[in-house]
Parts: C-alpha cells; structure tokens; sequence
C-alpha cells in the first residue's frame, strides 16, 4: 500500500469496475497481497456464464456464516430467469434472495469495500456489475466473557467485559432491557477504524452532555485507538490534572448503574475498560458493591474509604511534620518511644520517609510488571531485606516502616486505581512541604489541592458537586458520604441536570407484614 | 511569565529553609525540672530522658533511663542557656511533666519561675509544681519503682493521690498562677521529701531488690503567700485544707466508735462523692465564713459494736463521721489561720460576693484573714454499709450464744 492510497481513502474515490478480474486484483494491492485475504472464485448453477467472487479476510470473519450462509446458498443458487438479465439486477437479487445473512450492504466503491471488509464482511463481487455486496460474517476467535479481574466484589455479579465491543454492547442490553438505551457507534482512527460506541438512556440523561460527547468525539484525530485511554485524553475536560474526570470501569454492572442515573458511558472497540461521564470526585469513593450490600455495612466501608484516602495521602507527612516540628503534640510516652527508634538513624526525617516511600513504590511496580512465578522472590526482598533488615541495620526507623506500610495499604483500599493513584502523587508533595514547613506546610499543599479540585468540571459538571456547589433540598447528597438505603434513593444525582432526575415515585418501602 | 510565577512560588517555599526544624535526635527531653537557690544564684536542675535506655528494642539494661544535671544563673533563661555548655542536644522543655521547687528558692520567692512561665510558649502550664523539703535536684535523682522516668512517676504519683485520697491536690502551674494571680494571692502547693534512712535511690541497681531504702513520697502542704513560701502545714491538716476549699475528689476517713472523737478511730469510711459550699458572712468588719460540707460514702470497715443494718445505728455512725470530718476541717483551718495564708481562696470568695466591702477588706487582708471564723455543718450519708451486718467480733460472740 502506497502512501497516496491511504489517503485517498477520504479524498478520492475509486468506482468499482465493471471487470471482476480489474476489482480483485485492486482489492489484492490494497491489501497488500496479505496472505489472510482470501479470494474465492467460482461459477453458479443459476449463472454459469458469469464469474462470481467471495472476498474475505480470514481469521476475523466466522468461517461458519461464510460456508452455510453465504458460499453454499450462492452456488446452489436458483434465480428466475428475468434476473439475470442486467448486470446489477445480479447482485440485487443475490441480496434479495440468496444469501442468509442479516446484514448485507451494497457498495460501488473500493474503498467503501474495503472498508467494510476490514470490519468483517465478505464482499461478494459478479464479472459484470459495478456493485458490490458485503455480507456481515463478522466473528472469528475473541476472549469470551469471563470472571473480572480488576474490580473483584464479594456479592454482586461477576462478569467482565472482553475486547469486543458488540459482545460488551450486547451485556448491557442484556441488563437494560429498554429502547431507552440509544447506542451510537462512531470510527476512530484513520488507520484503525475502532468502533468507539456512545451509550445513554433517553429521556434520563442530558441532552447536552449527549451532544457535547459527540462533539468531542468528532473531533478526534487520530490514526489509531487501542483503548479508551486514547479517548479519554482527548475528551477530558482538563488535561493537566491529577483527579480523572471520567471514570472506567471493567464491569457491566457499574457501567448499567452509571446509565441508570444519567451519566453516558464511551465504550472502545478492542478494550474492556468502558469510560462514563460526567462523574464526580466522590463517585470514586464508591465501589459497586456498596449497592449491593446492606445499607449499613457499605456506609461503614465508605467512611472507611475516605478515612484512608486521606491516610494514604497524609501519613507520612504529617509523621514528619510531628517528629521535625511538633514534638510537643504527641503523648511523651510515644515521643520517647520513637525518639529511641531514631537514635543513630543517619537522615533527617524527611530523607528517610522519602527514602521508604520510594522503596515501596518501586516494589509496587515491580510487583506489578514482574512475571508471576518470581513474586514471592519480590515478597522476600521487600519485606525482610528492605523492612527488617533496613531497620536492624540502622538506615530506617521502624517507626518510619510502619508509617509507609500502613500508607500503602490504605492505598489499597480505594476502588478506582486512577484516584488512588493521585494520593499517591499528591502524598510526595506534601511530604516535601511538611518537612520544610511542618503542618503549615500540608495545609498550604491541602488548600491547593481542595481550590485545584473545587475548579474542575466534568463534562461542565462541578467535581466536587454536590458538596461545592452544595446541593440544596435534595437528601441524595448524603450519597457522597454514606449509602442511604434503597428505598430512599428516590432522585437521581442531581447534580448531572437530568431531564428525568426521579427514580422512583416516593420512598416507600413495602410495609412488612405482621402475623 | 506563568513559569516565572511558578518558579517565584517555589522559591518562596524553597528558600525558608526548614524554619524551625528539629529532628527528634537533636532535642534532649526533659523529663522534670528543679529550683533551688545557693550562694545568692538559681540553680536549675534537668532531669533529662535518655530514649535509648527506655525503648523496649534497643534497651540497654543497666542504665538509668533519666540523667540529672544542674545549670546556674542570675536568673531562669540565663541559666538554662547555659546547658548548652555542658550538654550535645537542645534542651527541649514540652515535655516536661513537673517542676520540683527546693525550699530556699521557694523562701526566696517563685515569681520569677511564674514568669518565665507566663511569657514562653515552650513552657506549659499544665506542668505538675511541688515543693521540696530538701534541694529539688537531691529528689529528681531519686528512682522510682514500676516507673521508668522518676518525672512522669511522680506526676501520676499525684494524680493518683488527687482521685484516691485527696489529701493533696494536683497542682498544676496553670492552677499556682490562678490562684496567685487571684484575690487572695496565696496558694498551697504539696511537698515532696525523700523519705527513709538510706542514702537514696539513684542506681539501677537499687531498683533490683524487692524494698528501696529511700522512697520519693508526698509530705506536707507549703503555703505560699504572695510568692514566697511561709509555712508547711501536715498532711491530716492538708486533708482539712482540701476539704474547706472543696478539693476533696474521693477519700477515705477513719472515725472511732464514740462520739466527739472519743477513742481509736478503728474503723473507716470511704467518701465517694463530697461539696463543700462556702459562703462569707461579714461581720463587724469580720468575717464569717460558713461552710456546708454534704458528704457520702460506703463503710468500709467497722471494728464497733452495734448492727450498722439498723437505721438508727446508721444514724449514730454518720454522726461520728461527720464530727470527724469536721475535726479534720478544723484542724485544717487553725493550720491555715496560723500562718496566714488565704490558701483556702476566701478573699476571692468575698471579692466576688461582696465587691464593694472587698475593697476595704483587701487593703489589710492579712490582718483579716486570721480573724475570720469558720463555722462547719457536715452532712454525711452512709449509702451502703457493705456486704456484712455486724463486726466481725460481735458476730463471732453470737455464734457462741
């Protein structure tokens, strides 16, 4: 394929010949003489006089619906005799009468033909007309639907997307049995072509977001999209920023939620990792599973999870600040305590949180990218070499150990990666500024943060909605902090401006019988 | 021009350097402070915690968990800017929990010690203040038994007086400067003495037998007047003093089988909840003081004869232990009167009752104060006389009849 050609793809236009010799061989070049493309000739009983062609690439089409749907009836094919007479009459009654698959296309052009062929159809080609038919035989070998892997629950259900967008589309239709759900498919990628599909409820969603999605979509300009992150840089409100303005997921069920309450979900072709927008910073605090568990139970565990959020942002610097600045704050018993574990430790306590900190992220990350079977070597060398030993031979305090591990494990504790990477990020900062200016360091560094989150918008949604700007009259903003119970949970989140904010009529709770 | 700005905040933040930053290896914390005066000078004393001997991980048996030395000076800062001659941290003063005050320097006067107090942050009020008998340094170098830091043993040593006998109150300086600072310008702070016939506990060793020869012990009420101390009243009257000006948290009292104190006090009554209210009544430029005690209380012990199960016995019992604690109170109050020192607060009482006599009163309070009369109504309610009826005795007589 020449340089030319491809671009020709959205400039010039190439008529289908008459010749079905000149068309396949075109199609061959285009292709680049690929070996998967497979070019079948054969003749019809019904026209024996004029040469047919299936046209397909292997591998990404259902050898199946090619043999039983399209190759077999095209050969046995009986037509009336008044069919045959113009060239095109041909391929409109193939369509109309042969072959046995539900989507079929007509084409003139090469290059819409080629198009569709690298989507999956197979292409079928008479000496003599200028048309061609495609016939959806889109299949071949994909991941089938499996257990998730990332967002594990306890109770709720247990499937995760896969690769393939129709499958992933198909789960939530499943799940949302209405005409309500409007899908809407665009191509991304002048090289790639990936289906990247809009999905929203009519009639609950905002209008506005809707087209706006699209919009930014449309703008896209790229050669190829090999996962949502592709598309979620482009459409994000604020590039740079810590906190993500949309949130993705692995799971349908989060995905159905999402819908449910207005937000519109982006979902790419080739990834299982669907985005939904416009969220806001607390959506991230809660984990599907907090749906689905006891009313009770989830609101413990989200207060649990703010609690170590900011753990997991503030530990280490406000063990510096305490330990370099404010040694009056702490009980004396304690302050001895930890002022023995730092005798003979050679750094100030900045260095040496510093010093921890990025130990354990390198160990993170290295547990992340190794190959499974050497894990528990990393386990080894990061407990007892790197804890115990770190300590004994006098390079860290203990105290300082356990800091950083309490640190990493409340990281562990939020359910969207991406928001506990920003705890992450943000703690380095204000360890820095705590051990230059102690507490009055982390509350200049908080107070950046909180007028940084307070300036974002998601899809022109506050992110700190709906505590900044606070929600008025509506009890559904408790829903950031606790889980209300279901019956209660009357209004959507009303800070997306739905056209349909209710979800249901009243809480009411069907009253329990007594005997 | 955005970088710039960027650059200048970071520079702002960067170029502090780190203020006033002080790793936890770098301060000396001190456990206790002491005051005594010699040869016409402060001498302030440092009872210093060694970390490293009192960590679980890294403890070094053996050694004593706190080192004593001594500074002085013409006055306070002077001679605590001194140790930096003689010691390789910075002396850090947040953690200290008392400040021992030795007799001569309390004699001399602790106005310059409230001062101090007054004007620093680093010096908090909430610090326990005692007086010593002896030098103070002599007693922060006493060790104590169950308590690692002699400091922070003798600081729970009065909490645990104040909730469990109540014949001394904690005094904090906070609580010194208030009083001080106050109408009647005169405190009571409780005394410390080394007592025994040793020579001290001051080695680790000492700690490893099962009896010391010395022990650090609460003895005595030093009353301060204006800021100086003028006398030391005993620990029964020091019960009296608590009592009078209602300190008195939960105590125990022995009361004997007679009335008007007649005979042993065998037997015994734990106080488990007390007021006391006062209230001035002037009288011919004098003054009267009424102070109505309400008291109850469990028995814990009776060694008399009669069935504390009956009503009318009950009654006779209470009766003899509100004589008791009236004799108490009054033994307190002859104590205060003798050295006049309104330790009790009444001058602030009166001030706050009687503003406009107040000022006549206060310009020769000391005279005053002395004259006042104090007159004592107890009521004391048994709420229960324990899990037996008759004395153990009498009981034992019964079973033979």
């Amino acid at each position: 394929m020449t340089k030319t050609s491809q671009t020709s793809n959205q400039s010039a236009l190439t008529p289908l010949s008459r010749s079905l010799q000149v068309n396949a061989h075109a199609i061959h070049t285009r292709f680049g003489g690929s070996s998967d493309l497979v070019i079948r000739l054969f003749r019809s009983d019904a026209a024996p006089e004029r040469q047919l062609a299936l046209i397909y690439i292997a591998g990404i089409v259902d050898a199946d619906v090619i043999n039983d749907s399209v190759l077999a009836p095209l050969m046995s094919m009986k037509l009336p005799s008044y069919m045959e007479e113009t060239e095109n009459l041909l391929i409109e009654s193939l369509r109309a009468c042969v072959v046995s698959v539900g989507s079929v296309k007509e084409v003139s052009t090469l290059e819409e033909a080629l198009q569709y062929m690298a989507d999956g159809m197979c292409l079928i080609l008479a000496d003599g007309s200028p048309l061609a038919l495609l016939a959806e035989a889109g299949g071949g070998k994909d991941r089938s639907v499996d257990v998730t892997q990332t967002q594990t629950v306890i109770r709720g259900p247990q499937r995760g997307f896969v690769e393939d967008i129709g499958t992933n589309i198909s789960i939530i239709r499943r799940i949302i049995r209405s005409p309500n759900l409007h899908v809407q498919t665009h191509k991304i990628g002048s090289q790639t072509h990936s289906n990247v599909a809009v999905l929203y409820l009519h009639g609950v969603a905002d209008e506005s977001v809707v087209k706006e999605m699209y919009r930014r979509l449309a703008a896209i300009d790229i050669d190829g999209v090999l996962e949502s992150g592709y598309i979620e840089e482009f459409i994000q409100d604020e590039s740079f920023t810590l906190f993500p303005t949309l949130m993705n997921t692995e799971r349908p069920d989060t995905v159905a939620a999402a819908l449910l309450e207005g937000r519109v979900a982006v979902m790419v072709d080739g990834t299982p990792i669907a985005l939904m927008a416009p969220i806001t910073f607390f959506s991230f605090f809660q984990s599907p599973e907090d749906f689905y568990q006891r009313f009770d139970i989830s609101s413990f565990v989200r207060v649990i999870r703010y609690a170590a959020y900011i753990v997991s942002m503030l530990l280490p610097s406000l063990y510096i600040a305490v330990t370099t600045f404010h040694q009056e704050m702490l009980p004396t018993t304690l302050l001895i305590s930890l002022a023995a574990q730092r005798e003979g430790v050679p750094f100030p306590g900045l260095v040496e949180a510093l010093l921890m900190e990025t130990t354990f992220e390198v160990l993170r990350e290295a547990g992340l990218r190794m190959p499974r079977a050497i894990g528990p070597a990393i386990s080894i060398v990061g407990a007892l070499v790197l804890g115990q030993s770190a300590v004994q031979a006098g390079i860290v305090s203990a105290g300082m150990v356990i800091i950083v591990s309490f640190t990493a494990i409340s990281n562990f504790v939020m359910p969207e990666f991406n928001m506990a990477a920003t705890s992450r990020i943000i703690r380095f900062g204000i360890m820095l500024m705590a051990g230059m200016l102690g507490f009055f360091g982390i509350f200049i560094s908080l107070l950046f943060v909180l007028v940084h989150l307070a300036s974002l918008r998601s899809f022109g949604v506050p992110y700190m909605s709906p505590i900044a700007p606070t929600a008025k009259g509506s009890g559904l903003w408790r829903d950031a902090f606790i889980r209300i119970p279901w019956w209660a949970i009357v209004m959507r989140p009303m800070d997306l401006k739905l056209r349909n904010p209710r979800r249901q009529r009243s809480a009411r709770k069907p009253p329990a019988q007594r005997h | 021009m955005k970088l710039v700005r960027w650059l200048l905040l970071l520079m702002i933040l960067l170029l502090t350097g780190c203020w006033n930053r002080v790793e936890l290896n770098d301060i000396a914390i001190i456990s206790a402070t002491g005051i005594d005066w010699k040869d016409g000078k402060w001498i302030l004393s440092y009872q210093v915690v060694i970390p490293r001997a009192i960590s679980s991980q890294t403890g070094e048996s053996g050694t004593a968990a706190v080192n004593v030395f001594s500074t002085s000076g013409d006055n306070f800062r002077f001679a605590i800017s001194k140790a930096s001659e003689e010691l390789s941290r910075r002396l850090y003063f947040s953690h200290n929990q008392i400040v021992i005050i030795g007799q001569e320097a309390a004699r001399r006067g602790i106005g310059p010690l409230m001062e101090v107090y007054l004007r620093n942050h680093d010096s908090r009020e909430t610090v326990s203040v005692f007086l010593s008998r002896s030098d103070a340094r002599g007693i922060m170098e006493q060790l104590i038994p169950l308590e690692q830091i002699p400091g922070a043993a003798i600081q729970r040593l009065i909490v645990n007086e104040e909730i469990g006998s109540s014949a001394f109150r904690h005094m904090a300086v906070h609580d010194a400067l208030m009083e001080l600072l106050g109408s009647s310008k005169a405190t009571a702070i409780p005394g410390l003495i080394i007592a025994g016939p040793g020579e001290g506990t001051e080695s680790v060793g000492d700690l490893g037998k099962t009896t010391t020869a010395t022990k650090v012990r609460l003895k005595d009420l030093g009353l301060i007047q204006g800021d100086k101390l003028v006398g030391w009243v005993s620990d029964e009257q020091s019960k009296g003093v608590m009592w009078l000006s209602d300190h008195v948290e939960r105590s125990t009292v022995s009361f004997t089988c007679a009335d008007n104190r007649k005979g042993k006090p065998t037997s015994s009554v734990r106080i488990l909840d007390t007021s006391t209210k006062l209230k001035p009544i002037p009288a011919n430029g004098k003054w009267i003081v009424k102070a109505d005690v309400e008291a109850s209380g469990v028995l814990m012990e009776y060694n008399c004869s009669g069935d504390p199960s009956k009503p009318q016995e009950v009654e006779k019992i209470e009766k003899r232990i509100e004589e008791e604690i009236k004799g108490i109170m009054t033994d307190g109050w002859e104590a205060v009167r003798k050295h006049k020192a309104d330790v009790l607060g009444f001058g602030a009482l009166i001030h706050k009752r009687y503003p406009k006599q107040w000022r006549e009163a206060s310009a020769n309070w000391e005279e005053l104060f002395p004259q006042t009369e104090v007159e004592i109504t107890v009521k004391m309610r048994l709420s229960s006389t324990g899990m037996s009826n008759q004395n153990f005795k009498e009981a034992q007589k019964k079973a033979e009849s």
